[in-house]
């Protein structure tokens, strides 16, 4: 009769019984940082290693104990990113996950049926650069309501900046041309964001295209000016490199010539990985704190915004900056990873995938900003071998005839599949599943 | 009774060819109750949306702010988002919840003015920035045992049925603790029961948190039994203008609403 009544009334949303299973998972995962440090880096010293291990097992159990809510929660634990049980079980499995997949994809493991892993180890890299700066596209499309087209402007924004401060300036200093780009793209991201204060919607949508054609024109005159027609070269003496003074940190070994250069899918992981995390992280943390919950409710409605006491103005200056910086940043790291940028590295083709992105990832939802970015990276390796290697699909000749209209028709093809059925995009289905299986491990329990 | 909180003369709205507000003059007095009542269309919202700077009303008006201890101010020379941190908060008639978001979201962005968190704050989560997100959720707590939403604190606006969220639309602007209070039909739409739980609301502002109410009301009956003084518009006119008891006398305003002949063509 308990049970009944319990189940019937309204849930305890603030009140936590964590599991047996959710307490030991943070255990568990420290408990495996040993071997795998052990198993794969063999340019590592014992103690650095028995280092490492003991503090993350410290970190791991501090947080583990403090984190575990006991009865009511307080305004401290209500406010946590992770809230509940389940939302800190996904957040350290997808750390230990971001801390696994390069050893894994690193390895000279071969999948059967030819499955391509090694490029799978450059599409993930990518997956991240464009997670980063897809998640500051969705801040200001998204959750601030500002439709802008400008994006791709700003990614050629950190290509030129990058190739001022990181070729041009020095060779390869990519860890002074990154905060400069976020600078940059801050400032004239203020400044093409100032249609905004007057145009809305599908007007503020021309009105920031046409400034990314006038951008298109300044990367076009830069290169011409300064690089010629072969484009800037981010790679051989322009790679960057950590300082010699910093050789002494774990796993970095210097080649031959002494110096440690950011080359290879594996390096440029542990580079790309934690720029990426931290600014995604970052903006987390902008939408929920106060300029974020702003942005919000101009997007919702401005007139009842200002009347709280926002300037809708700054706010809106406030969300371009804040996502220009972060997008012009991610087109510095691009840059460099991928190595040469051209003059054509830029068009509206980039301009529409990032589009892509968003909307299948799920509007204004930064978490569907990765997922959007994975699907649009890994959906062509799928197709290009399901084309190869598929058993009945590799006889179709049409298909291998025209493979990049035959993607991106089916790229196409499911956007509209989302959009008609699933407005809130992937983030949508992975939201639906998780409650889908919470409701499942609930039954099982009562 | 003689200070006044806020004293508006000569605030006249204009759209085309209609005058929404003629030349209206009020003053009203710190801690009352204000009513302003007035049929459908005469100009109420108006004025406060003149008032609270939404509408710029024709030169020559004034509207003058008096907070405590502080100069008065004149709100015309203020932009909206100004006037709200000078201390002035008001609700709106149809809603202006962010329906999306959920309560706790639109609590919160009632403290938009108070705890001051840069957005490179925010982003980086710094002690400071922690610090005055569980200052701003203590304050809103307060707003949420008053008004009985515990139950609702994480659900979508949107998704409540309308006598909540027009509370938490109270709830918003109690967060910011103004001085002055506009609401905009408050009780619009609820029932008996409702109705008479917002009227335990509003003056818990007016009394434990010191608040000058400036209330909004089209029934006759809720203003009389609450206010400490009203004004009577009608098209636009300020018709009448004194203590309830007196209103239910007076032959215009019972004109106003019952209607006369000449106003019925």
């Amino acid at each position: 009769m308990t049970a009944v009544e319990s189940s019937a009334a309204r849930p305890e949303a603030h009140t936590y019984r964590p599991s047996a299973f959710q307490r030991i998972l943070p255990f568990a995962i420290a408990a495996v940082v040993p071997f795998i440090l052990g198993a794969t880096t063999s340019d590592v010293s014992f103690w650095w290693k028995a280092l490492i291990t003991v503090i993350v097992l410290v970190a791991v159990a501090r947080l583990a104990w403090k984190w575990t809510p006991r009865g009511e929660l307080t305004h401290r634990e209500d406010m946590r990113l992770w809230r509940t049980p389940s939302d800190r079980s996904w957040a350290a499995a997808t750390t230990f996950g971001l801390l696994v997949l390069p050893f894994i994809l690193a390895s000279d493991f071969t999948p059967p049926m030819d499955f391509p892993w090694a490029t799978w180890f450059a599409v993930v890299n990518l997956v991240l650069i464009f997670a980063m700066g897809a998640a500051a596209f969705n801040l200001l499309v998204g959750y601030s309501g500002q439709i802008s087209l400008a994006h791709v402007a700003f990614l050629a924004l950190g290509s030129i900046v990058g190739g001022i401060v990181g070729v041009q300036w020095s060779s390869g200093n990519m860890w002074l041309a990154l905060p400069a780009s976020a600078v940059a793209g801050a400032v004239v991201g203020a400044i093409s964001g100032l249609p905004a204060l007057r145009l809305k919607h599908l007007y503020l949508l021309l009105a920031t295209f046409g400034f990314h054609f006038v951008m298109m024109l300044v990367w076009r005159e830069y290169l011409q000016e300064y690089f010629g027609f072969v484009g800037i070269r981010f790679k051989g003496e322009n790679s960057p490199r950590i300082a010699s003074w910093l050789h002494w940190l774990p796993g970095i070994d210097p080649d031959q010539n002494g110096e440690f250069v950011i080359t290879g899918q594996f390096r440029w992981y542990w580079v790309i990985m934690p720029i990426t995390v931290l600014s995604i992280l970052f903006m987390v943390n902008v939408v929920r704190t106060r300029e974020g919950r702003a942005f919000a409710a101009v997007r919702d409605r401005d007139v009842s915004a200002s009347l709280l006491g926002i300037n809708v103005a700054r706010s809106k200056l406030l969300a371009f900056a804040v996502s220009s910086a972060v997008v012009a940043m991610s087109g510095t790291l691009a840059s460099f990873y991928i190595g040469s940028r051209g003059e054509d590295s830029f068009n509206v083709q980039t301009v529409l995938n990032y589009a892509i992105i968003i909307v299948v990832g799920g509007f204004s939802s930064i978490q569907g900003a990765i997922f959007g970015s994975a699907f649009f990276w890994f959906l062509p390796e799928w197709f290009k071998w399901a084309r190869e290697e598929l058993w009945l699909v590799r006889d179709i000749d049409f298909l291998s005839d025209y493979p990049s209209e035959i993607d991106l028709a089916i790229k196409g093809f499911l956007v509209v599949i989302i959009l008609m059925f699933k407005p809130d995009g992937l983030a949508g289905m992975w939201r639906d599943l998780k409650a889908w299986l919470g409701r499942k491990l609930a039954g099982s329990q009562a | 009774m003689s200070d006044p909180i806020l004293s508006f003369d000569d605030v006249t709205v204009q759209f085309g060819g209609v005058r929404a507000c003629d030349s209206i003059s009020g003053r009203v007095d710190r801690g009352s109750l204000f009513a302003l009542i007035g049929p459908n269309g005469a100009g109420k919202t108006t004025l406060v949306n003149a008032i609270s700077g939404v509408y710029k009303p024709r030169p020559g008006a004034r509207v003058d702010f008096h907070p405590s201890g502080r100069p008065a101010e004149d709100l015309l020379a203020y932009r909206p988002f100004q006037i709200a941190r000078l201390g002035v908060a008001r609700t709106f008639q149809n809603l202006g919840l962010f329906m999306g978001e959920n309560v706790l979201t639109n609590l919160l962005l009632g403290r938009y003015i108070h705890e001051h968190t840069r957005l490179i704050q925010g982003g980086l989560f710094t002690q400071g920035a922690i610090k005055r997100e569980l200052a701003a959720r203590q304050a809103i707590e307060r707003v949420v045992e008053l008004l009985d939403l515990g139950e609702f604190k994480r659900d979508p606006v949107g998704d409540l049925p309308y006598g909540v969220q027009k509370r938490i639309e109270f709830g918003r602007v109690l967060a910011m603790e103004p001085e002055l209070l506009m609401l905009d039909e408050p009780m619009a739409g609820m029932s008996v029961d409702e109705k008479q739980d917002m009227i335990r609301y509003i003056y818990a502002a007016q009394d434990e948190l010191d608040m000058t109410v400036f209330l909004i009301e089209h029934d006759m009956g809720v203003v009389m039994s609450i206010a400490d003084h009203v004004m009577v518009l009608d098209f636009g006119q300020k018709i009448a203008e004194g203590t309830p008891a007196e209103m239910q006398r007076d032959e215009r305003v019972i004109a106003a609403y019952l209607g006369t002949e000449m106003s019925e063509t």
